[in-house]
């Protein structure tokens, strides 16, 4: 199962307006790289599983996506925490705001110098470690934020909102011809796989990193060059029935903007502006 | 012959793809009269997939390449007239069932091209639940296209061509990668469009089977030109022919063929399998006759 696939269901997040959507999705961005404040993005995070459940996102079948999502966020966390260089002037993201003044924090090393031998060692920081934790939950946070749009929005219906919103319509089947394509490319990376096992090529279960790392061309490069002929196969399809040849086209699906999406802009509203402003007081 | 009306008209075509340096067709004359069913074959890179997209008006306007000599299609000439006209004429049904469909429902996939050439949704439905009745896929509208079957799939390929309403159908080797019921709805499907609409056929394939059974005219293409254009009693009995271009004959007509090589004439040659058992029971009962 992919975070871009449609789940069938009658969830108030299936029933919004996709313009809606796309315009929460691009404001809780904003938020999430506005707010200075650890604590507050970490509450968001919680928000966006509840959204999940309400949602009816099976959270049991994107585990795998999650997998790979916290290995990339402990990456990001350790390359933070080990090289994040002493700026004075950057804000503590725990407590950004200290006596009214801007809580500002310079280079500790988390392993104190005053220690013999080890003192210091790996340059990793207390600085470091919660710039990571604030960038990785910024980063968490954003990416659990899409299936709430992806996986209750058809796709013809996302493209059409993004018509609706003035986006050309080549563009608009652009990008959602590209999330489409996603389960495409994932059943056949499983192909790929398979054929390899069946030649006892099995680095991908049994092998160390390295030696993973060593073997992705022999994945990749058959991934990339069948995606490319797909694509092109597509195309030619698209072309042969008339896909571009005028500059407008008409729909058969309707978007139905009602007042549901008037209280769900509200809402937004208030969260977004309550958000912000909070920047101000923790 | 020429009292018929001709529909499609190749006048001296070469094409070459783009950064290739030979051409893939070479030099074809070929006219196609209105309503019949005719069937490309030839083995592979003899040029049926660039010839089907020829028709269509793909090549050259999508493909790019060389093109030499017209195309002529309904009246139209396929390198002045833009897609949008053309696929209200000439519908294509490409070979791949995985690629050629996009969208997230049948009834999407069907709606596209016309969505495309701006029709009305009214208009786009109704004629979509037409579209869907010609190939018995009522009542699948809202399936996801990677759901269904290999057969399936071609189908609504189908639907999605013929939801302009166009004169002629091209299929480009539709039936490659189907099972044998799948190839059996496909072909079902085309020759009810045929009988029924007066659609005029063309297909390139391999299955000489469906061929001898559904075709009324075999050309055979080999390196880019035409090796042979005749019934498929005509090509499968034309040794020659089935040679050079590796035909496969249906394998009631192997079995004559093997016979005659034995110096067993039945006189007629047969390429349908109930035609081949009626000649075999009436050489028995003669062949009993002979006996007593």
């Amino acid at each position: 199962m992919s975070v871009v696939e449609y789940i069938d269901g009658k969830s108030i997040f299936h029933k919004l307006d996709p313009r809606f959507k796309l315009i929460m999705l691009l404001a809780i961005t904003l938020v999430i790289f506005t707010v200075r404040n650890a604590w507050v993005i970490c509450g968001m995070f919680v928000m966006v599983f509840i959204c999940w459940k309400i949602a009816g996102i099976p959270i049991r079948k994107l585990t795998g996506m999650l997998k790979i999502l916290l290995g990339l966020v402990s990456f990001i966390f350790l390359a933070q925490a080990l090289f994040q260089i002493a700026v004075p002037g950057i804000v503590n993201p725990f407590r950004p705001i200290l006596n009214g003044e801007p809580n500002l924090y310079f280079l500790n090393p988390l392993i104190p110098n005053t220690i013999p031998v080890i003192g210091g060692i790996g340059k990793i920081s207390v600085n470091g470690v919660r710039m990571g934790f604030l960038v990785s939950i910024r980063l968490l946070t954003l990416i659990c934020l899409m299936p709430l749009v992806t996986m209750t929005t058809e796709i013809n219906v996302l493209a059409l909102g993004l018509v609706k919103m003035g986006l050309p319509y080549k563009a608009a089947y652009m990008a959602t011809t590209a999330l489409n394509m996603v389960p495409t490319l994932q059943a056949e990376i499983g192909t790929i796989m398979d054929a390899q096992k069946l030649r006892a090529f099995t680095v991908f279960e049994e092998g160390n990193i390295p030696q993973k790392l060593k073997a992705y061309p022999t994945l990749v490069v058959p991934l990339v060059i069948g995606a490319m002929k797909k694509a092109q196969l597509m195309g030619v399809a698209m072309d042969a029935r008339a896909f571009g040849c005028r500059k407008n086209r008409t729909y058969i699906d309707k978007l139905n903007y009602g007042t549901k999406d008037n209280i769900a802009f509200v809402i937004l509203a208030v969260i977004v502006v309550g958000l912000i402003s909070l920047n101000f007081i923790l | 012959m020429n009292e018929r009306e001709v529909i499609i008209k190749l006048d001296d075509v070469y094409y070459r793809y783009p950064r290739a340096e030979e051409y893939v067709i070479k030099g074809l004359d070929l006219k196609i009269y209105k309503g019949e069913f005719v069937a490309i074959m030839g083995e592979n890179g003899a040029g049926k997939t660039t010839l089907c997209q020829l028709l269509s008006g793909i090549i050259p306007q999508s493909q790019g390449g060389k093109m030499l000599g017209n195309v002529t299609v309904c009246g139209l000439d396929t390198q002045d007239h833009e897609l949008a006209i053309l696929t209200q004429k000439i519908g294509i049904v490409l070979e791949d069932p995985e690629t050629q469909l996009f969208t997230t429902s049948v009834l999407n996939e069907v709606a596209f091209g016309a969505e495309n050439i701006e029709m009305d949704p009214d208009l786009i439905l109704e004629t979509a639940k037409w579209a869907l009745d010609v190939v018995t896929l009522n009542g699948y509208e809202k399936r996801h296209p990677t759901m269904l079957s290999g057969g399936q799939k071609q189908r609504v390929a189908i639907a999605s061509a013929i939801m302009m309403r166009p004169e002629v159908l091209v299929l480009d080797e539709p039936t490659s990668q189907l099972d044998p019921i799948g190839t059996v709805e496909v072909f079902e499907t085309v020759r009810r469009l045929k009988d029924e609409y007066n659609m005029t056929i063309v297909t390139a394939t391999h299955q000489s089977e469906a061929i001898a059974r559904f075709a009324d005219r075999v050309i055979v293409l080999h390196q880019g030109a035409i090796l042979a254009d005749g019934t498929p009693a005509e090509v499968f009995s034309n040794k020659e022919v089935v040679a050079k271009a590796f035909l496969t004959v249906p394998q009631v007509s192997g079995l004559f063929i093997a016979l005659q090589d034995c110096g067993v004439n039945l006189g007629k040659f047969p390429i349908l399998l109930e035609d081949g058992i009626e000649m075999l029971q009436k050489a028995a009962v003669k062949g009993e006759q002979t006996h007593e």
